[in-house]
């Protein structure tokens, strides 16, 4: 399948975008100091008080809340600094197409006599930069450590420099292919798959490398590591958009599984302050709590803090109807929870043989 | 039954300290050379003390056989240019127990000089060799000898006197003892350390036994007033001493003998001129006030027996009947006894009175007493229901209990008069800890005197911050009548006040580089325990120890806050100059340009900033 006109930009537009937003956010602070005034930088507020929950965009975003960082006033100076520095760093980066992990740019900044005390108040300065500039640190190139892996029938184009315009099919490798800022920048060519499969664990993305789900079902498998990373959705909702792809989740089945879904379908509250990171139309196959008497899967007991992460859970607005309701009530109830590997009880291969058709069934119906 | 007689031995003070040298500081090599150190150095200092002289104390100490591990014989020296001890003393104050001078009420680091007998008898016990002793009172001859102890006798046996001519006066003092100086020398060093800070007048240097040499030089001229004896308050007063002071009050009628009458004669400048009874008693009226008590009582007996020197001579007085007015003697030519009325109006005749029954209850009291008027000891008479004009001597044994206890129930007495402590002085004391700690700030106070149970004192004490003064305070040196405390802090009433501070309010953070001294000067320190190293709390005196540690901590503190401000206004000053340029240099780059932005006039802004802060 041939991708299409993207509502995202391509790579090139992109890092162009970005470098007008740097070069005009550095012009102003230049222009202010010439004039001999302070410069000052507004950081949309990301206290919990200004998150909410948009029904429209289905996901959380910040409100209206504005807070001004100011270089005149002597507490804040530094951390305007901090800030200063870094557009300056992902200038550099976003220019000569070079990218940077969040441990790398703690490290660099000690080159620049810039000096944070630990890497959480540098990490923290990168979410208000994507908050001042509205846009996600990948788009930066900057990458967190934790990488998760995509395999099936995709072709990419490479941008990044030394390998521009060269080609790769993510189903070349067994182990699948590193979701890092290489694959994260490369164009989306071409595709053979009607379907992507996201799943939680390493493990299942290998046995089903192993049982060619990638065949059986046209699918792209995209292992999320757990929560996954915003590269990770970031290309979720690429594949989705560009090209139209069904995105389908399985996790294990508990309440932090269920999570993981959502935070795929409509963000989280961390990233409150970016957009384009969500795939709205994913869909949760599964483990529900509902298939766990179905399926009569092996258990294990909740612990005290599964129970109250419920119902944390049922506090958030997007869990107040439908089947995420349902499921967070059915976990609470039967205080039990099962692994994506409980399946094996039935045989190796029963996961991809029977649960996995059956649900895809189901969620045409959904 | 054997017939066994149980002796009583009347044991020389010598032999009981001999028996209970523990008591006294000498239980062990190490205490041993500390005490022996502290009480020679004291001794010295006292002598200067007390004669106005600016001491030059040292003190050495040398192993007799370097090579031995402690413990181990030591040779301990102390020199000072003190006015020495005068030749015929020498033996008896250096080879006896319990001859001293120091009796009295004031102030002095030491009591009865007991202290430096002790190390010597302690030097005699475990080497068995003797004191040296050079002592000069004149400057030109010096006496030098060689003592030992009979410890049983409490006698001093002189093995060696020579005498040599000097050119200063001063004593040195010279012991063998067994010692532990590898144990005792950080003590022994932060002793004199410590001294020298208390003792800014004075030099005092120290050759210790590893040839390291420690020099304080001192560090003002001028010595603090010395203290004056004075008599007892009313308050510090218990019933034994009473009983003494009422001894010491009637006069034994004395025995009119030639001895006698040869110094009637002399008072009176008779002694080559006769005169008649009546002129006799015409020229001692005219010399009353200058005639001595026993003068006068003399003159009285023969007022009333009408008698020239010649008859006095024969006769001996036998009963002085103040009741019945009567007086006896015994006439040798006659060979009788003969009774003569006295007059009960006659001045001669109170004069007679006082001497054998004491005073009168206001005129012991206002005399014996510092600071009691005659308004007040009426009052006071009042108030324990005696009649102002009872006579001491006549009291009781349960009259002088009552008195005893009256004396410390009675408020309206004055305080205790402080001219017989010897405080440092404000000024000695912040050079003393200018030298020595070097610190940027330094603030001192001298309390006015107060009193505890009738005992008078004055608190002194300095506070330094900063400079040469390391990190991990607060550090706490005690004084007590110029003795540095250095042991057994934990019980302390200073440690105690300083602890209970709360030095957050002063602006102080956590080990803070700060130092206290703290000094104690009283006739009597209520020491907590034998060791005398620390100092019992008191109410009266944890409240002047409070208040002035809170007067120099508020002084503190405004200096705090002023360094605060200063300090606050340098890190601005450097933050804007650190991050400013940065912020101008990433923008330059951001904006795409070359030139840099002209921020210079910002950095001179900041100011401006800070004033308008300081309003909001």
């Amino acid at each position: 399948m041939k991708p299409k006109k993207s509502l995202t930009k391509t790579s090139e537009e992109k890092r162009k975008f970005l470098a007008q937003i740097l070069k005009n956010t550095g012009t102003k602070i230049y222009d202010e100091l010439d004039n001999g005034q302070f410069p000052k930088f507004s950081v949309p507020s990301r206290s919990v008080s200004n998150i909410v929950y948009d029904k429209k965009l289905r996901q959380y975003i910040l409100g209206t809340n504005v807070s001004v960082r100011s270089s005149r006033n002597m507490s804040q100076l530094r951390s305007f600094t901090q800030l200063m520095w870094l557009a300056f760093f992902a200038n550099r980066l976003v220019n000569e197409k070079k990218s940077s992990t969040l441990r790398d740019i703690y490290y660099s900044s000690q080159a620049f006599e810039v000096d944070f005390e630990d890497q959480p108040e540098s990490d923290n300065i990168i979410v208000d930069l994507e908050a001042v500039l509205t846009r996600p640190r990948e788009d930066l190139h900057i990458f967190p450590e934790e990488r998760s892996s995509v395999f099936g029938d995709l072709t990419i184009e490479y941008t990044v420099p030394g390998y521009e315009g060269r080609r790769s099919n993510l189903s070349d490798h067994p182990d699948g292919y590193l979701i890092g800022p290489s694959l994260s920048s490369a164009e989306l060519v071409d595709t053979s798959a009607e379907l992507v499969i996201a799943v939680e664990k390493g493990g299942l993305f290998t046995r089903f490398v192993e049982e060619k789900v990638h065949k059986k079902f046209k699918a792209i498998i995209v292992d999320t590591a757990g929560q996954a990373p915003r590269s990770t959705r970031f290309l979720l909702k690429r594949l989705h958009d560009e090209l139209g792809l069904p995105v389908v989740i399985l996790t294990d089945g508990d309440v932090y599984g269920e999570h993981i879904a959502m935070v795929i379908k409509s963000g989280s509250a961390n990233a409150a302050h970016l957009r384009e990171l969500t795939v709205p139309d994913a869909l949760w196959l599964g483990v529900w709590a509902t298939d766990i008497e179905k399926y009569k899967l092996p258990t294990i007991p909740m612990t005290e803090t599964d129970i109250k992460r419920i119902s944390d859970l049922q506090k958030d607005p997007r869990y107040q109807e439908g089947n995420w309701k349902k499921q967070l009530e059915v976990f609470k109830k039967i205080k039990r929870k099962a692994e994506l590997e409980a399946f094996s009880k039935y045989g190796l291969t029963n996961i991809t043989d029977k649960y996995l058709p059956e649900k895809l069934e189901l969620a045409k119906s959904l | 039954m054997s017939s066994s007689t149980e002796t009583f031995d009347q044991i020389s003070p010598s032999e009981f300290f001999y028996r209970n040298r523990d008591l006294a500081g000498f239980s062990n090599p190490t205490r041993s050379l500390y005490t022996a150190v502290r009480e020679f150095i004291e001794n010295s200092l006292d002598a200067c003390d007390q004669k106005g002289i600016l001491p030059d104390v040292h003190l050495s100490i040398k192993a007799v056989d370097p090579e031995k591990p402690d413990p181990k014989p030591y040779i301990l020296t102390v020199k000072d240019n003190g006015p020495g001890i005068e030749s015929k003393h020498v033996a008896l104050a250096f080879g006896t127990v319990l001859y001293g001078s120091k009796f009295g009420l004031k102030q002095a680091r030491g009591m009865f000089g007991l202290g430096a007998t002790m190390a010597i008898l302690y030097g005699q016990i475990t080497t068995n060799k003797p004191v040296v002793v050079k002592s000069s009172t004149d400057g030109q001859i010096q006496d030098e000898y060689e003592l030992l102890l009979d410890i049983q006798k409490n006698k001093p046996i002189t093995l060696k006197h020579e005498t040599k001519e000097v050119s200063k006066t001063g004593l040195s003092i010279s012991i063998r003892l067994e010692g532990d100086y590898s144990k005792a020398g950080s003590k022994i060093r932060d002793y004199v350390y410590q001294t020298s800070l208390i003792t800014p007048y004075a030099t005092i240097t120290f050759d210790d036994p590893k040839g390291e040499k420690f020099r304080y030089t001192k560090i003002v001229r001028t010595m603090p007033p010395p203290p004056t004896i004075i008599r007892p308050h009313p308050y510090g007063i218990d019933v034994e001493t009473i009983k003494r002071m009422t001894v010491d009050s009637k006069f034994q009628i004395p025995t009119v003998d030639n001895k006698m009458i040869d110094k009637v004669r002399s008072e009176l400048g008779l002694r080559k001129k006769d005169l008649n009874y009546k002129g006799i008693l015409e020229r001692a009226k005219k010399r009353w006030s200058s005639l001595s008590r026993q003068v006068r009582v003399v003159i009285a007996l023969m007022s009333f027996l009408k008698m020239d020197f010649d008859k006095l001579n024969k006769i001996r007085i036998d009963d002085i009947d103040v009741s019945n007015q009567k007086l006896t003697y015994w006439d040798f030519g006659e060979s009788q006894s003969i009774s003569v009325d006295m007059d009960p109006e006659s001045d001669y005749y109170k004069q007679l009175t006082n001497t054998v029954q004491g005073e009168t209850l206001t005129s012991f009291l206002t005399k014996r007493f510092q600071r009691v008027g005659r308004t007040t000891a009426e009052k006071f008479a009042n108030f324990a229901n005696f009649k102002p004009e009872k006579r001491i001597g006549t009291m009781t044994n349960q009259e002088l209990v009552k008195l005893s206890d009256s004396l410390q129930k009675f408020t309206a007495f004055l305080s205790p008069d402080p001219r017989c402590l010897a405080a440092l002085g404000e000024l000695p004391l912040e050079k003393g800890m200018r030298n020595f700690f070097n610190p940027d700030f330094l603030a001192v106070v001298q309390r006015g005197a107060s009193a505890y149970s009738g005992f008078p004192f004055i608190i002194e004490m300095g506070i330094a911050y900063g400079g040469q003064i390391p990190a991990g305070g607060p550090k706490t040196f005690r004084f007590a009548n110029r003795i540095p405390l250095l042991y057994d802090e934990g019980s302390d009433v200073v440690l105690k006040v300083v602890n209970e501070t709360d030095w957050g309010r002063y602006k102080v953070k956590n080990d803070p580089p700060l130092v206290i001294v703290s000094h104690i000067c009283s006739t009597r320190i209520p020491y907590k325990t034998v060791g005398k190293e620390n100092v019992a709390d008191r109410p009266e005196i944890e409240r002047e120890l409070r208040l002035a540690l809170q007067f120099l901590s508020r002084k503190l503190s405004s200096y705090m806050s002023k360094k605060g401000q200063a300090e606050m206004q340098k890190k601005r000053a450097n933050l804007y100059s650190k991050y400013i340029p940065l912020v101008a240099r990433f923008s330059t780059e951001l904006a795409g340009k070359k030139k840099e932005p002209n921020y210079q006039k910002m950095l001179k802004e900041i100011s401006v900033i800070e004033a308008e802060e300081i309003i909001n």
